[in-house]
C-alpha cells in the first residue's frame, strides 16, 4: 500500500462524518450522478423494501413480536433524541410521556369510547404540555440536576397514578392499571388480532420519526440545539435562543414519545403504572440512545437493534437461572462503549460506511476513466 | 400527642439514617462533581458485606465494621479507578461529565443483578443480634434502639468527616480539587487519584450506613434502590456537597414519612417528598446548605 492510498481515505472521510445519511464527502463526478448518491438511494429503497416486507416472509408471531419491539424502541429512542441527543441533556423521566400516552388514549376509549387514534393525538398534545412545563424551569440547570428533576417528575407521577383510583372523573384505577378488552376489532379501534397491523403501523411511526429527525438535523433548529448543547455560553452570545430551542425540542420529543405510548397500550391491552412509568424504561431508553450513538440519526436505530434482541433472547433462554442476564449485559456493553466509543457505535460504523463509499466511487472513478 | 412526639423521635432517628446513606453520595458529588446512581448498590454491596461478615463470625454487628470499612473503601476506590477514570479522561473538558452519570447506572445494574445471582431475591436478616427488635422506653414512649444507634454513628461519621475535609493534608488536597481541579493539578495534586480516594470514602461511609441498617433492615439485591432516590433527594435537599446538608435533608425526609402517615394515607407521603424535591429544585437549586456555583 502506498502512502498517496492510506491519505486519501482519511482526506474523505474527515470531509464526511455527518453521519450515514448525509450526501457530503466524495468527490462529486461532473459527468453522471454521484456514486454515493446514487448508491444510498439503492441501499435505502432495497432496507425500506426488506422492512415492508418481512412479515411476509417471517410468518412466527414470536418472532415479528420481537421486530415490533424493536422498532418501538427505536421509536422512543429517536423521540428522546431530540431531547437528550441534540439538545446535550439527559432526561431521565421519560416514561412518564408513554405513561400520559397511553393513559389518556386508554381512558378516552374505554370510558368514552372515543377511537385511540383520536386519544393518541390527545394524549400527544397533552404530553407536550407536560414536556413544557417541565423543561420551562428545569432546561436552566446543569447537566446532573436536569437529570435528577426529571427523575424525580417521573417517579411522583408514578406514585401518584398508584395512588389515584379517580383523577376526577377518569378511571385511572390505582395500581391495578387498566386492562382493554380485546373485543372490537378493527382500524377504527387501533385493534387487531394479528401483529402484522402492528408491525406496519410502528414501522410507519419509525420512518416517520427518523425522517423528522433527519430534517431536524439539517434546521436551523437542529444547529442551535447542537450549539446550545456544546457551549451554551458561546450559542447565547451570538444571539442563538438556546432556552427556545430547547424547549421546542423537548415539545416535539414529548409529543412524539406519548404516540408510542398509545401504541403500545393497544399493543399489549394492558396498561401498569409499575411497568410503564417505570424508572427502569427511562433508563433503557437513555442506555440505547448511548449505546448506539447520542444525537446521531442512525444511533438509535442501531442501538435498539443491537440491544432488544440482547434482552429478548437473555430472558427467553436464561429467564429462569439468571433473570437479570440482560441487564447485566447491558451494562457491561454501556460501559465498555463509553470507553472505547464514547459516540456510540454509529461511529465506527458510520466510518467503515464511508471507507466502503469511498472504494465503491473510486472503483466506478475507474471504470470510468477506461 | 404522644404518639405525635414518639413518631417525630423515630423520624429524627431513622433521618439521620437516610442522611448517613447519603453522604457518601454528597462527598462524591462534591468532588467529582458526578451524580452516583450506583450508589444505592454501593449500599447493598456494603450491607452483603456486613451480612456475611456478622452471620459468619456471629459478632456484635457494629464490630463488622473493622471488616467492611476496608472492603468497601477498596471496592469503591477500584471501581472509580477501573471504570469511572477512563471515561472520565474521554471528557475532562467537560464541566458536567454527563456520560458518567449514566455509566454509574450501568454500575447500578450489573451491581444489583449480579448479587441476585449470586445471593437469590431472598430476604435476609441476622435473627440473633443483640440489637434487634431492641426498644427503649422513655416515659410511655417506645424508641427503637437500633435505630438510636445509628443515628449516634450517623452524627460521629459526619463529624469525622468534616474534620477530615478541614484539618488534614489529605482532605485540603481534596477539598482544592473539588474547587478548581485544573489549578488543583498545577499545585501538585494527582487530581484521579483525589478522584479514587474520594469515591473510596463515598464507598466506606455507604458500608458504615450499611452496618446501622442490618440490625433492623433486610439485605436483598435490590436493597438499594429506594436508598438511591431517597439520597438523590436528601442531598439535594441539603445541597449537593455539604456534609451537614446531608444529614440535615436525611432528617427532613425521615420525618416526613414518619410523622406524614398521621394525617394522609402512607403511600401518599412519597409523593410529598417528591414535590417537595421538585419545589427546592425549582426554587433554590442550591438546596439548603449548597454553594451557590455548584449547580
Amino acid at each position: 500500500m502506498t502512502g498517496n492510498e492510506t491519505l486519501a481515505p482519511l482526506d474523505n472521510s474527515s470531509g464526511s462524518n455527518a453521519g450515514p445519511l448525509s450526501v457530503s464527502g466524495s468527490k462529486v463526478t461532473d459527468q453522471g450522478v454521484n456514486p454515493r448518491k446514487k448508491f444510498e438511494t439503492i441501499s435505502l429503497a432495497a432496507l425500506l423494501l426488506i422492512a415492508f416486507g418481512l412479515p411476509l416472509v417471517m410468518r412466527s408471531p414470536t418472532y415479528l413480536h420481537i421486530v415490533i419491539l424493536i422498532y418501538f424502541y427505536a421509536y422512543l429512542t429517536s423521540s428522546w433524541n431530540m431531547v437528550g441527543g441534540f439538545a446535550g441533556v439527559l432526561p431521565l423521566g421519560h416514561s412518564v410521556f408513554i405513561g400520559v400516552g397511553a393513559y389518556t388514549s386508554t381512558i378516552l376509549s374505554l370510558q368514552y369510547g372515543i377511537s385511540p387514534w383520536i386519544g393518541m393525538l390527545v394524549g400527544g398534545v397533552l404530553s407536550m404540555g407536560i414536556g413544557v412545563l417541565i423543561g420551562l424551569p428545569t432546561f436552566k440547570m446543569r447537566g446532573a440536576y436536569f437529570a435528577l428533576a426529571t427523575i424525580a417528575f417521573a417517579e411522583g407521577m408514578r406514585v401518584m397514578v398508584e395512588n389515584l383510583d379517580f383523577l376526577g372523573p377518569f378511571n385511572l384505577n390505582g395500581p391495578r392499571g387498566l386492562q382493554i378488552p380485546p373485543l372490537n376489532f378493527g382500524f377504527l379501534n387501533f385493534m387487531f388480532k394479528g401483529k402484522e397491523p402492528y408491525y406496519y403501523i410502528i414501522l410507519i411511526m419509525l420512518i416517520g420519526v427518523l425522517v423528522l429527525t433527519w430534517i431536524i438535523s439539517r434546521s436551523k433548529l437542529g444547529y442551535y440545539l447542537n450549539a446550545g448543547g456544546e457551549e451554551p455560553e458561546a450559542a447565547m452570545a451570538l444571539g442563538v435562543n438556546v432556552a427556545r430551542a430547547k424547549l421546542i425540542a423537548m415539545a416535539m420529543s414529548s409529543f412524539l414519545t406519548a404516540l408510542a405510548g398509545t401504541f403500545y397500550a393497544q399493543f399489549s391491552l394492558f396498561i401498569h403504572p409499575k411497568s410503564i412509568i417505570s424508572l427502569d424504561l427511562s433508563f433503557e431508553i437513555a442506555f440505547i440512545a448511548l449505546i448506539g450513538g447520542r444525537g446521531s440519526i442512525a444511533g438509535p436505530l442501531l442501538g435498539a437493534l443491537l440491544l432488544r434482541p440482547v434482552s429478548d433472547f437473555s430472558r427467553i433462554y436464561f429467564g429462569d437461572v439468571f433473570p437479570g442476564l440482560h441487564l447485566v449485559i447491558f451494562g457491561v456493553i454501556l460501559i465498555l462503549v463509553m470507553i472505547y466509543q464514547p459516540r456510540g457505535i454509529q461511529e465506527p460504523l458510520t466510518r467503515a460506511y464511508n471507507r466502503f463509499i469511498d472504494r465503491l466511487s473510486k472503483e466506478e472513478q475507474a471504470k470510468e476513466v477506461s | 400527642m404522644l404518639y405525635f412526639i414518639e413518631d417525630t423521635i423515630n423520624g429524627i432517628l431513622m433521618g439521620s439514617i437516610y442522611g448517613l446513606t447519603a453522604l457518601g453520595l454528597t462527598i462524591i458529588f462534591g468532588v467529582l462533581k458526578v451524580i452516583n446512581f450506583a450508589h444505592g448498590s454501593l449500599l447493598m454491596v456494603g450491607m452483603y458485606v456486613a451480612y456475611w461478615a456478622v452471620a459468619l463470625s456471629g459478632v456484635h454487628p457494629y464490630l463488622a465494621l473493622v471488616v467492611v470499612i476496608p472492603v468497601m473503601f477498596l471496592f469503591g476506590y477500584l471501581l472509580q479507578d477501573i471504570v469511572i477514570k477512563p471515561i472520565f479522561k474521554a471528557e475532562k473538558d467537560v464541566r458536567e461529565p454527563v456520560t458518567v452519570i449514566i455509566v454509574t447506572t450501568g454500575v447500578w445494574y450489573i451491581l444489583d443483578n449480579l448479587s441476585l445471582l449470586f445471593f437469590g431475591p431472598q430476604y435476609r436478616s441476622i435473627q440473633d443480634n443483640p440489637l434487634r427488635g431492641k426498644m427503649f422506653e422513655l416515659g410511655e414512649m417506645l424508641i427503637s434502639v437500633p435505630k438510636l444507634w445509628g443515628c449516634v454513628t450517623a452524627l460521629i461519621t459526619a463529624a469525622g468527616v468534616y474534620y477530615f475535609f478541614q484539618y488534614t493534608r489529605l482532605g485540603r488536597a481534596i477539598r482544592a480539587t473539588s474547587l478548581d481541579r485544573d489549578a488543583a493539578s498545577l499545585a501538585g495534586i494527582n487530581q484521579y487519584k483525589i478522584y479514587n480516594i474520594a469515591f473510596g470514602i463515598g464507598t466506606a461511609i455507604s458500608g458504615i450506613a450499611a452496618i446501622t441498617l442490618i440490625p433492623f433492615y433486610n439485605t436483598f439485591p435490590t436493597v438499594g434502590v429506594s436508598f438511591d432516590i431517597k439520597g438523590f433527594i436528601i442531598v439535594v435537599l441539603g445541597g449537593l456537597g455539604s456534609i451537614g446538608g446531608a444529614i440535615v435533608g436525611g432528617i427532613i425526609v425521615g420525618l416526613i414519612e414518619s410523622v406524614g402517615p398521621q394525617f394522609m394515607t402512607a403511600t401518599w407521603t412519597e409523593a410529598i417528598v417528591y414535590g417537595l424535591f421538585l419545589l427546592v429544585l425549582f426554587v433554590k437549586p442550591s438546596g439548603l446548605f449548597g454553594e451557590k456555583n455548584d449547580w
